[in-house]
């Protein structure tokens, strides 16, 4: 599913990222790589989203357990001559980066991610809505992989829906290729302006 | 120049951060706030009769607003912390400046509710720290558009300094940092500047500094 636009994770960074299996460490290394990994430090449970990236390692800011791309612990600070054993690791997801966006495997998927034909993303957005009510908000369905074209006025824009286990949904925007600064900043605006619909929808719904 | 202060109050902080970045040395006089409750005291009422800390005290002059302590030591030691010349610049300064009272109220609210025990209705004081805090993602976003990487221009000025600390313990209050990736590049943005200050809660970026070497780890 797609977890992040590819310019909220520079080089040398981490970030908290939501899969239904809970909440992953996703990051970046210094060469650029990105990888993905359980969000808890196996030490002492502590989320690895908070710590940091040094080189091409991950390390833990509770004790600075630092792991690989491939999830084993390379390195103790506390036990600088011990080579951690093998049997230190967390588990770690398969990592796919295309047309800006990172996407983070669920289980083994067949295809790879679709393809994003004269979008790119322009930011992302967490709506404490589920997709029945963005879909409303919107006056469209969303297609199988999740792309929502939004109708009239504001066809230069499309959101990506992914559903979260509690509800919400994470809606990255895109915006076709060509579209200048002042484009892009009413395309934030009108997404804001259909969270805050969908939200109301959502309301309404409980509340009835 | 003296501050009256105490080390967990994120709008102290403001303060101490401001003095760091200008390199302004300041005269730090601690306050008991919690559990003393000294910023009650006469002594201190005496300096500001609404209670509040910090009081920044200079001369004859007592400020008990973080803003005008900001644009104070910015003015005295640092004017390219202060908006430029630019009108809209201007502008954004002291819009962020006046926004930064909300994320205090509502995230600040939220935060000495679950860490002091403040009466309050919790669930409202996050539903506003939400609220500000996609304010302030929405507005940083723009400005990414702008080429800009700060609220109001594309170096930090004291909007930055003002809305920064808030943000940065939104957690302490239960309200989640992780739907805001803008939010998160600019908290790096501010962490990464020189002479960058600490506070409890809110920690330096690790890795610019090299990994710390053990006497004999080669061995």
């Amino acid at each position: 599913m797609p977890v992040a636009l590819s310019v909220d994770l520079p080089a040398g960074t981490v970030v908290p990222a939501r899969l239904p299996a809970g909440s992953v460490a996703l990051w970046r290394s210094a060469s650029g790589r990105p990888a993905a990994s359980a969000d808890r430090c196996p030490h002492r449970g502590m989320r690895l989203s908070h710590g940091f990236v040094r080189g091409e390692a991950l390390s833990c800011i509770y004790h600075g357990w630092s792991y690989g791309q491939a999830g084993h612990c390379l390195r103790i600070p506390a036990h600088p001559r011990l080579a951690p054993p093998e049997t230190i690791r967390v588990t770690t997801h398969r990592v796919e980066e295309s047309d800006g966006l990172i996407w983070i495997a669920v289980g083994n998927p067949l295809s790879q991610p679709p393809r994003l034909t004269g979008f790119a993303p322009l930011r992302s957005l967490t709506v404490l809505a589920g997709v029945a009510a963005i879909e409303a908000a919107a006056g469209a369905k969303a297609s199988l992989e999740g792309l929502l074209e939004l109708s009239e006025d504001a066809r230069n824009i499309c959101l990506l829906l992914s559903a979260q286990d509690d509800g919400e949904t994470l809606a990255h925007v895109l915006i076709k290729g060509e579209a200048g600064p002042a484009d892009r900043v009413a395309a934030s605006r009108t997404a804001e302006s259909l969270r805050r619909k969908a939200e109301g929808l959502q309301k309404k719904e409980i509340t009835q | 120049m003296k501050l009256y202060d105490y080390i967990l109050s994120p709008s102290c902080y403001k303060v101490r951060l401001m003095a760091s970045l200008t390199g302004v040395k300041l005269d730090i006089r601690p306050v008991d706030f919690h559990p003393g409750t000294e910023h009650r005291s006469p002594e201190l009422l005496a300096l500001n009769p609404a209670g509040s800390i910090p009081i920044l005290e200079d001369g004859d002059l007592v400020l008990t607003e973080s803003s005008a302590m900001l644009a104070y030591l910015a003015a005295k030691a640092a004017p390219e912390w202060l908006a430029g010349s630019r009108p809209e610049e201007a502008a954004r300064v002291q819009q962020w400046l006046s926004f930064s009272g909300r994320l205090t109220a509502s995230l600040g609210g939220a935060r000495l509710h679950e860490m002091l025990l403040r009466p309050g209705d919790i669930g409202a004081l996050q539903t506003q720290g939400v609220a500000a805090l996609r304010e302030l993602e929405a507005g940083l976003f723009e400005q990414s558009m702008r080429g800009m990487r700060f609220l109001a221009a594309e170096r930090p000025t004291i909007a930055d300094i003002a809305c920064f600390p808030y943000v940065a313990l939104a957690p302490d209050g239960g309200v989640s940092l992780d739907p805001y990736p803008t939010i998160r590049l600019w908290s790096r943005a501010v962490r990464s500047l020189d002479q960058f200050l600490e506070m409890p809660g809110i920690h330096r970026l690790h890795e610019l500094k090299p990994e710390p070497h053990v006497e004999g780890s080669e061995a």
